[in-house]
């Protein structure tokens, strides 16, 4: 059976439900019975959407190949910072585990050993703390880095 | 527990390779092109909270630590759950700083006395589990308050190591604080009185699981009293009376579970009860050695209970546990943790299970007892793998440990039992270490670097741990902030650095960047992490081309630090044994000066020829004479007191290894170079130390001898000397029947240099009045040494060839003589103006056995494709060398092999002279 799936900018995917029901989201709506109609996704752009329906569909063909599965992964998440930011929204909005922990791990990679201002240049980040309140942090986290 | 090879490299360069670019190494480019566009503070806190989760402490404070949302979700509930003090100072004030987050704390671990006494504040006050380690320390007085403060408490931990200070009147307290209690599991406790247990009973009525684990004297009575224990461990506890076991515990009605893994039980006291309690279901007595001498308990006999020990089948017998029967062999674990059926006290047996395994496999790793190859190949090996998978974080980190553990046979040589290692590789191993590697957890982390660094001694493992990205990994590792974890990591690229094949990989990974970094942050006070770095920067520095890569990265600087200030002699050795192979390079970097350069360096390694611990005083050794290849160098050695040193310390080797005695006359060779040198080599009294050294029965020390004689014999007072303290004898001896072509060649030229005259004058205006006898054995002597040389060019001048060469000049002929008198080696040889010279004189001798010897070494030089022909050439050309051989080649006087060989001398000349770089 194929499902109907309209991205945010109004583009139909026609996907498996076996496929699609990767998405928690999704397989709840199916679930109701709410899917007889073009389910949409206000949140998920056409070209995240058709990169997450990837992932679930090599998910459900290779699920029994784990060295494929592990190979593909690699490859699917070696993306930039804005499209793997469009992941992570999508894997949260629509539920699918599997890509949110590989898209989180991906992230938590690119900061491991980073101190905080370096942090703040990898990902753009703002510095909004007052004087006051950095040194109140630092005593706050002091832990965390005596050995 | 360090347990690596160590690797010793060549010290004389034997190729060249041709250096190229390398691209920079670094793990922080990032795509910046779209980054503008991207607000990542604006991600859904619980996603937010999910990247917290993937990072440890120090990375999560620092993601706090960069704005005001972050900070705010740092300090969510659900990621102070639990906490794991273990890699953390924590004193009172750190603790105080935590408290404000550790208001619904459930879980914690900790190690050590310190941070014992500072748990209370942290204000936990709903903590539920307690777990610490390194206990030994701990007091009465600090566990009481511990208790007395966390009233909730259902699960107290402390082991494996022994808490040697807690008595029964801290379990007492125990007892009366914590009535909660579910679970208490103790290591090592003198003496469990009753009436602590007693209190155990009477207070908590909920204790279901109890350990008294390695105690000298449990009370077994009293035990028999708590009714609500379902899981009794008392392995490895001494002194436990079984008559009274068998005859109280069996009436515990919920004894599920017992552990008497390690003790002296016997068959009887296990048949009773396995027969008669009612409720027991699985009994474990692993290495009990009076068991398992009477090993006819069949496990059919048990009325359906459990009995594992080493000689049951125990994946199978765990398997009997579960109604589906279904043979599940080795994945018994495995699809326990997977089954979707879950029973309840099923899963309580399985986790108490895997618990008390791993800590009992553990502790018979750490045993290191023979006769258990058959267990560990057939079911150790892979128990540990299953348990390596456990939900339980510390049985996943004790599995871990454990095949860390078992692989190594003998710590000292640093040697593990390949057959273990394979089996683990075999069954899956290399990948779900480092999967536990890639862990977030600095505990997991630590014990699976540890793993791959043990297991990697294997050559075959080594293999697998690359191909499975896992040079990746530890380089990671090793860029750790965790001292442990980056010193384990250290580890595993020490012992992946000892073959060739993973050098470049290494290098590609970043670690070489990452193992000077070790260095520095770990300058001070820590000598494992240190040690293990230098290990791995040595074996590296091996590499032509990780060589460039070492110094680039500060690498010079970073170990000669090492070798300047550090007192450990294991950091000591392997600091000298890198700067040694960093110099090794001489003529493919300039790492050789720069050593040099680096202040004190010299003179550090001329101070460690002097330590106590002869490893660190060969590498050091070692390290002089690589670095006297550069003339500069040389001569700084000499400054810093080299001479007076490396004297000594061959004077004091010939006990030593021989290692150390190669690398003593090495030095001594190196420095000989200069004339100078030489003569205070000779004044310090390095000869008589250098002819025994001569007479050693092993090629690389006798060859590495005859060649510092050879440079010494130049000078006429260092002639005689050779003569006085009986070094013709030796001499002759090398040249004559040493299976190196080289020592025959250089202790040829060494007598060739003492008897070309060069002493009869001196000996003559010597003022001794044994002037005469010294004159007469003089030319017994002389008579010896020539019949001796004239011998050995002979044994190169094929009379067939040299026939056809006299003649014809056409060059097939000669060609056909140069590759009869070819030595290899002698081609690695760099030879001063002034030692040109002395050849070049030599062709003038009157002897005529002096002149075909000088022209045998003038041709070895010179030999097209020889690494200094070129430079020979030159300095031949500067002699004006040219007239002197053909006069030698054309004399009617001279013997055909010195006439033969002035040709093709003068031929490589002309050869060397088109080459158009002269």
């Amino acid at each position: 059976m194929a499902l109907e799936l309209k991205s945010s900018d109004n583009k139909i995917f026609e996907v498996e439900e076996l496929v699609a029901v990767q998405s928690e989201t999704i397989k709840s709506l199916v679930e109701d019975g709410c899917a007889d109609n073009v389910i949409p996704l206000p949140n998920v752009d056409s070209k995240t959407l058709e990169l997450v329906l990837d992932w679930c569909k090599n998910h459900v063909d290779m699920k029994l190949d784990e060295e494929k599965l592990k190979e593909y992964e690699d490859k699917f998440i070696e993306v930039d910072q804005a499209v793997l930011y469009d992941l992570l929204l999508a894997a949260n909005y629509l539920n699918i585990k599997d890509l949110l922990n590989r898209a989180c791990q991906k992230v938590a990679d690119m900061l491991k050993g980073k101190t905080p201002e370096q942090i703040r240049e990898t990902l753009n980040i703002v510095n909004d703390f007052s004087p006051e309140e950095e040194e109140e942090i630092r005593k706050e986290n002091l832990w965390a880095f005596e050995e | 527990m360090s347990r690596r090879v160590r690797r010793k490299v060549a010290k004389k360069g034997k190729e060249k390779i041709v250096l190229q670019g390398y691209p920079d190494v670094e793990d922080d480019v990032l795509d910046l092109e779209r980054q503008e566009d991207v607000y990542w503070t604006s991600l859904p806190d619980d996603t937010v909270l999910q990247l917290f989760s993937c990072l440890n402490y120090r990375d999560r404070a620092s993601l706090s630590s960069t704005c005001k949302t972050w900070r705010h979700l740092g300090i969510s509930p659900c990621l102070w759950y639990s906490l794991d003090l273990r890699a953390h100072k924590c004193d009172a004030v750190m603790a105080a700083s935590l408290a404000l987050r550790c208001v619904n704390l459930q879980k914690l671990r900790f190690r050590g006395a310190e941070s014992a006494d500072a748990i209370i504040h942290l204000q936990a006050r709903n903590l539920r589990e307690i777990s610490g380690d390194y206990c030994r320390k701990i007091t009465d007085a600090t566990l009481s308050v511990i208790v007395a403060r966390h009233e909730a408490l259902e699960s107290l931990q402390l082991g494996p190591d022994f808490c040697e200070r807690i008595s029964s009147d801290a379990i007492k307290a125990i007892a009366f604080c914590c009535s909660k209690l579910k679970k208490l599991r103790l290591s090592g406790i003198r003496d469990v009185h009753g009436d602590a247990i007693n209190a155990l009973a009477k207070h908590c009525p909920n204790l279901t699981d109890i350990g008294f684990i390695d105690c000298l004297n449990v009370d077994e009575m009293a035990l028999g009293n708590v009714v609500s224990v379902r899981f009794l461990s008392v392995a490895g506890t001494s002194n436990m009376k079984w008559g009274v076991v068998s005859h109280l515990w069996h009436k515990l009605p919920n004894l599920t579970g017992l552990d008497v893994s390690r003790t002296d039980i016997g068959p009887t006291a296990v048949s009773r009860l396995l027969s008669s309690s009612q409720s027991l279901k699985v009994l474990c007595a692993l290495n009990c050695p009076v068991l398992e001498e009477d090993a006819n308990l069949s496990a059919n006999k048990n009325k359906g209970k459990l009995l594992l020990a080493l000689f049951t089948e125990i994946f199978k017998g765990i398997a009997s546990l579960f109604v589906d029967t279904t043979n599940k062999g080795k994945n018994v674990f495995l699809d326990w943790r997977n089954s979707k059926n879950k029973d309840k006290n099923l899963d309580e047996i399985m986790n108490w299970l895997e618990w008390i395994l791993s800590h009992t496999l553990l502790r018979i790793a750490e045993s290191n007892q023979h006769g258990l190859d058959n267990f560990w190949l057939k079911q150790g090996a892979a128990l540990l793998l299953s348990l390596m998978q456990s939900s339980q974080e510390d049985v996943q980190e004790r599995a871990a440990t454990g095949l860390a553990t078992f692989v190594v046979i003998d710590d000292e040589n640093a040697s593990i039992d390949s057959k273990r290692a394979e089996a683990v590789m075999n069954d899956g191993g290399i990948c779900l270490l480092l999967d536990l590697a890639k862990s977030w957890r600095e505990g997991l982390q630590s014990e699976a670097a540890k793993a791959i660094a043990n297991l990697s001694v294997n050559a075959e493992v080594a293999k697998a741990v690359a191909e499975e990205g896992g040079i990746n990994i530890l380089a990671g590792l090793a860029r750790s902030m965790n001292r442990l974890v980056a010193e384990e990591a250290a580890g595993g690229l020490w012992n992946l650095s000892v073959g060739e094949e993973h050098k470049g990989a290494i290098a590609e990974a970043g670690g070489v960047k990452a193992l000077v970094d070790l260095i520095f942050k770990w300058s001070t006070g820590g000598e494992g992490v240190l040690e293990r770095a230098a290990g791995a920067l040595a074996n590296l520095a091996a590499d032509d081309k990780c060589s460039t890569e070492v110094a680039v990265a500060g690498g010079v600087h970073a170990l000669v630090m090492l070798a300047r200030n550090c007192k450990f002699d294991g950091v000591q050795e392997q600091a000298a044994r890198a700067l040694a192979n960093l110099a090794a390079h001489g003529d493919s970097n300039n790492n050789n000066a720069a050593v040099g350069q680096e202040a004190g360096a010299l003179e550090a390694l001329v101070q460690l020829t002097r330590s106590p611990n002869e490893g660190v005083r060969q590498e050091a050794a070692g390290a002089l004479w690589n670095l006297s290849f550069d003339d500069r160098n040389r001569e700084a050695i000499a400054a810093a007191g080299g001479v007076e040193a490396l004297v000594t310390l061959a004077q004091s080797c010939s006990n030593a290894s021989s290692g150390l005695q190669e690398r003593a006359a090495g030095a001594l060779w190196g420095l000989s170079v200069s004339e100078a040198n030489s003569v205070a080599i000779g004044r310090e009294g390095g000869v008589a130390p250098l002819i025994a050294l001569a007479r050693s029965e092993s090629e690389d020390v006798h060859e590495t001898a005859a060649g510092a004689l050879w440079n010494l014999a130049f000078n006429p007072g260092n002639a005689l000397r050779i003569v006085e303290e009986g070094g013709v004898p030796a001499l002759v001896h090398l040249c004559s029947s040493s299976q190196s072509k080289m020592a025959r060649f250089m202790a040829a030229l060494a007598l060739a240099y003492m008897f070309d005259g060069r002493m009869d004058e001196y000996a003559l205006v010597g003022t001794s009045s044994e002037s005469t006898s010294k004159s007469v054995s003089l030319d017994g002597a002389r008579r010896m040494a020539l019949k001796h040389i004239e011998a050995f060019v002979l044994t190169f001048s094929d009379p067939h060839a040299f026939a056809a060469a006299a003649a014809s000049s056409a060059p097939a002929a000669l060609s056909q003589v140069t590759e009869g008198a070819r030595i290899q080696e002698a081609g690695h040889l760099r030879c001063s103006g002034a030692e040109i010279g002395r050849f070049v004189a030599m062709l003038r001798n009157p002897s005529s056995i002096l002149k075909a010897c000088a022209a045998f070494a003038l041709l070895q030089f010179t030999i097209p494709g020889g690494r200094h022909a070129m430079h020979h050439a030159s300095l031949m050309q500067n002699a004006g060398a040219a007239r002197v051989l053909r006069a030698a080649a054309a004399a009617a006087t001279a013997p055909l092999e010195a006439k033969i060989f002035a040709r093709i001398v003068l031929r490589n000349l002309e050869h060397h002279h088109m080459e158009p770089s002269l």
